[in-house]
């Protein structure tokens, strides 16, 4: 019957399009790896960013953009994952590499904390007045904590080496950062294309739709709330290795808006938006001068402009030229 | 030992009625257009850096200047709200979120632009004494900021009980589309009430400025605060916005003095935390419902 | 076991109203009960105790003989039950596929270990969901909207993909609330057909919240009659046709 043939064609062309999304994933980074003959040690240092804030902004949108939570406890995240690094390097003497796990899971850690009130029922601007408040309680642990954290001062974090290969290098810290961004963007891509990413979603749009399915609401806050914690906590673990120091100030609500930014400028909800928002945002200030304030002013008039004009980001104009920045949440046949 | 208790009082009330006035600015605002605006602390660092503007910059007197800058910021919260609230009003919670916070976001810039990290301070135009009254250290700041704040608050209780227009807002503030059906025009209204939340906040943040060092910064402080004290009296209810102000003034004078001096800091906080994980609806609000 | 849900002497009681009143009743596996009454009756009520989307005041019920009243939605759902939503409740973020998909959400095996990694196990549970999602659009002659963004769809395509994400779990237990509304008349058989398939094929219960009297008439093995919450007819079809009350209920006194 023609129709069962549509649907085998149909089903061989849906196999392939996924296969395309699949390999940008190695083909890409794959790509980046000669950079360090081509770039100065500046340029390497912006890349290393962008690299840092690819987890940030990943962790981020799967919590506001996919469980469409206002969680602002992002850079909580952030923060926890940059001090537990740094305080295990510098009071354990333990090496870099030592430190991302620990990090991610202090990061998981604390998105299950936050995953209290979303499990109470305190929804939309009350969960994310009361995460604001969470963060700003971090804050004022780590300026009080002294003894720990150096308090307002901030701390130092001692150099690090990954078994004998120096990482005080900028482009030695690329091809780590490159294989942690690629693993987080993997991984949450594994996540997202399953039951869960569709859980996500679900919840998102309705959640007692979602419920009558049989997805049991409260555990996905906390799977998706932990995750984030978890990808953005090891984006704290390689903050901490780029920047060498840490303090109070460097996670205040002025690092929230720059994340929040990077998801909305690149596309709440995708994951390839989450990457294009890094490299945009994370770029902009270094294309502008370096006046104070200048950052604030350009980031909040582009949250205002995408707000207006491009609602879904960046990731959905690219979406009409290529498949691969188009979400999926399965499979394929 | 409990001594003490007068005196932290009194200046509870003192740092309380600030977070009054601007609990309710938001508390205004949100009745309006059940639109939280996460901005509104640098609204009030607007205000506050607008009455510095007129004073030391354009050299008027303090009254004149004040009123300017609450005039200024009225226009501006309406045109706020009218050129990228009011379009996205329909839209998911998260736009408006944003919306708020990047236009926040770029009055800091602003701020930190033209001031940068200099320190500033808005000149008293009274004279810094104090009273004694019994045991009680009575400032001149405190007179004057609980003083303004009173009348502020009995303005707005005369206009909103009294007036002609404070019918027209409690009859919006009941039911909008009720409001609508009688003729009253709802959104102009919506800009006006943000109007008058920024303006509100502008006055907050002037008589903080008296005290306090300007810097761009101070919206982040005045936002967790005034969200504090909204969660505590009750979202969406003005008495409320008032009480949990100054509730929260005096809870961070006591705590501070008898438990930890941490707590001058972390009483907003864990104040928000606790209320909306306990009781949500704080003191005065009341319990949103849950249809299928 | 004998009846596949049982409510005993169930209230609802919201403030000084009884939205569901005293009302028993049991399904039996392969039945199709329709639910029907006046605007106001308690007919959505009814279904959302039973999924617990509404807390019973009073009463029991009961699900293959075990006590559901207390369970959280999610429970209930994964011990067979589904239903559909009287103003519709598809993901519109999700294509109708991912829709299906999410129906599905129960019966993939796919821990988050394996995911994470890659595991081959996982991505063929996935696969496997994945081609018997289509399979069931195609089913239902909607296959071509698989990969749409479900709030493309009109009205009615809609309505038929919230009934296929509805059963592609095979639940035990079905409740539709009014699926019919929107449809045009070559799908109402089809839903019709379907219906009746189910119920006979799978032996799966089902209530139906319908307006559509020929539709009632047409699948109902039994029409149970709700009025300001009170059952006041529980009989097959054309005996409840005549039934007095039933008339008085919908016309008012003659």
């Amino acid at each position: 019957m023609s129709g069962e043939g549509r649907a085998e064609s149909r089903r061989s062309a849906s196999a392939s399009r996924p296969r395309s999304g699949r390999l940008i994933f190695w083909l890409a980074p794959l790509a980046l790896l000669p950079l360090p003959l081509f770039l100065n040690q500046y340029q390497q240092y912006v890349l290393n960013l962008i690299l840092m804030y690819v987890p940030v902004g990943v962790g981020f949108n799967v919590v506001v953009g996919n469980l469409g939570q206002l969680a602002f406890s992002n850079v909580a995240f952030f923060g926890l994952g940059g001090y537990t690094a740094g305080i295990l390097m510098a009071k354990l003497g333990l090496p870099w590499w030592a430190t991302v796990l620990p990090a991610g899971i202090m990061g998981a850690v604390a998105g299950c904390a936050a995953s209290v009130p979303a499990l109470r029922g305190v929804r939309s601007f009350s969960l994310a007045i009361m995460t604001l408040a969470f963060g700003e309680l971090m804050r004022w642990t780590y300026i009080r904590s002294e003894w720990l954290t150096g308090g307002s001062m901030g701390m130092a974090v001692p150099a690090s080496d990954l078994f004998g290969w120096r990482l005080d290098l900028e482009s030695h810290k690329f091809y780590v950062f490159l294989v942690l961004a690629v693993a987080v963007v993997i991984a949450t891509d594994r996540l997202l294309r399953s039951r869960v990413g569709r859980a996500f979603i679900a919840i998102k749009d309705n959640e007692v739709a979602a419920a009558a399915m049989g997805v049991p609401t409260g555990r996905y806050y906390v799977l998706g709330l932990a995750w984030s914690g978890f990808v953005v906590g090891i984006g704290g673990s390689m903050y901490a290795l780029l920047v060498g120091h840490l303090s109070p100030d460097s996670f205040n609500l002025i690092e929230l808006i720059l994340e929040f930014a990077i998801i909305m400028v690149g596309g709440l909800g995708s994951l390839a938006g989450s990457v294009v928002g890094a490299v945009v945002i994370t770029a902009t200030p270094e294309i502008f001068s370096n006046f104070p304030g200048f950052e604030e002013l350009i980031f909040g008039l582009l949250i205002v402009l995408v707000i207006l004009v491009l609602p879904r980001g960046l990731a959905s104009l690219l979406a009409r030229l290529h498949p691969v920045f188009r979400d999926r949440y399965y499979e394929g046949a | 030992m409990l001594m003490m208790t007068p005196q932290l009082v009194v200046s509870g009330i003192s740092t309380g009625m600030l977070y009054a006035v601007v609990a309710l600015s938001m508390t205004v605002v949100y009745k309006a257009t059940t639109v939280v605006n996460f901005g509104h602390g640098d609204l009030v660092m607007a205000g506050a850096y607008a009455a510095f503007v007129f004073t030391a910059g354009i050299g008027l007197p303090f009254v004149p200047a004040l009123v300017l800058a609450l005039g200024a910021l009225f226009l501006f919260g309406l045109a706020m709200q009218r050129a990228l609230i009011e379009p996205i009003l329909t839209g998911p919670h998260l736009s408006l979120a944003m919306m708020a916070l990047a236009v926040g976001n770029v009055l800091r810039g602003a701020a930190r632009l033209e001031w940068g990290n200099e320190t500033l301070m808005l000149a008293r135009p009274y004279p810094q004494t104090s009273f004694l009254l019994g045991p009680i250290v009575l400032t001149m700041d405190d007179i004057v900021i609980s003083a303004v704040v009173l009348l502020l608050l009995l303005a707005l209780f005369v206009v909103f009980h009294l007036s002609p227009l404070g019918k027209v807002v409690q009859a919006v503030f009941q039911t909008q589309r009720g409001a609508a059906l009688v003729g009253i025009n709802v959104r102009a209204f919506h800009g006006t009430m943000w109007g008058t939340g920024a303006a509100l906040g502008a006055a907050g943040g002037a008589l903080l400025a008296l005290n306090t060092a300007l810097t761009p910064d101070m919206g982040a402080w005045t936002l967790v605060r005034g969200f504090a004290a909204m969660t505590l009296g009750g979202f969406g209810s003005l008495y409320g916005a008032v009480v949990g102000g100054l509730l929260l003034g005096i809870m961070e004078k006591l705590l501070g003095f008898y438990v930890s001096t941490a707590f001058i800091d972390i009483t907003a906080y864990v104040v928000t935390i606790v209320v909306l994980l306990v009781r949500p609806q704080g003191l005065f609000g009341r319990v949103a419902g849950r249809s299928v | 076991m004998a009846s596949l849900l049982e409510l005993a002497e169930v209230t609802v009681r919201y403030g000084g109203l009884n939205a569901v009143d005293n009302v028993s009743l049991s399904v039996r596996p392969g039945e199709v009960c329709a639910v029907i009454g006046p605007n106001g009756a308690g007919k959505t009520t009814l279904f959302n105790v039973v999924t617990g989307n509404a807390q019973s005041t009073s009463g029991r019920i009961l699900f293959r003989d075990e006590e559901i009243q207390r369970l959280s939605p999610h429970e209930i759902a994964a011990r067979g039950v589904r239903r559909t939503f009287q103003l519709g409740a598809l993901f519109g973020e999700l294509t109708a596929l991912e829709n299906v998909l999410a129906g599905l959400h129960t019966e993939i095996e796919s821990g988050l270990l394996g995911l994470l990694l890659g595991s081959r196990r996982a991505r063929a549970a996935e696969r496997a969901a994945t081609a018997e999602a289509r399979q069931l659009l195609e089913l239902m002659e909607i296959g071509h909207l698989a990969d749409r963004p479900a709030r493309e769809l009109s009205g009615g395509q809609q309505r038929m993909v919230e009934i296929v994400r509805a059963v592609a779990s095979k639940p035990r237990l079905l409740l539709l609330d009014e699926p019919a509304v929107g449809l045009a008349p070559p799908m109402r058989a089809h839903l019709e057909s379907v219906i009746r398939s189910l119920a006979k094929e799978r032996q799966t219960g089902i209530l139906v919240i319908e307006h559509a009297i020929e539709l009632v008439m047409n699948i109902s093995d039994r029409v149970i009659v709700l009025n300001y919450g009170a059952k006041i007819a529980d009989a097959p079809p054309a005996e409840a046709r005549a039934n007095k009350a039933v008339l008085e209920a919908y016309l008012g006194h003659a």
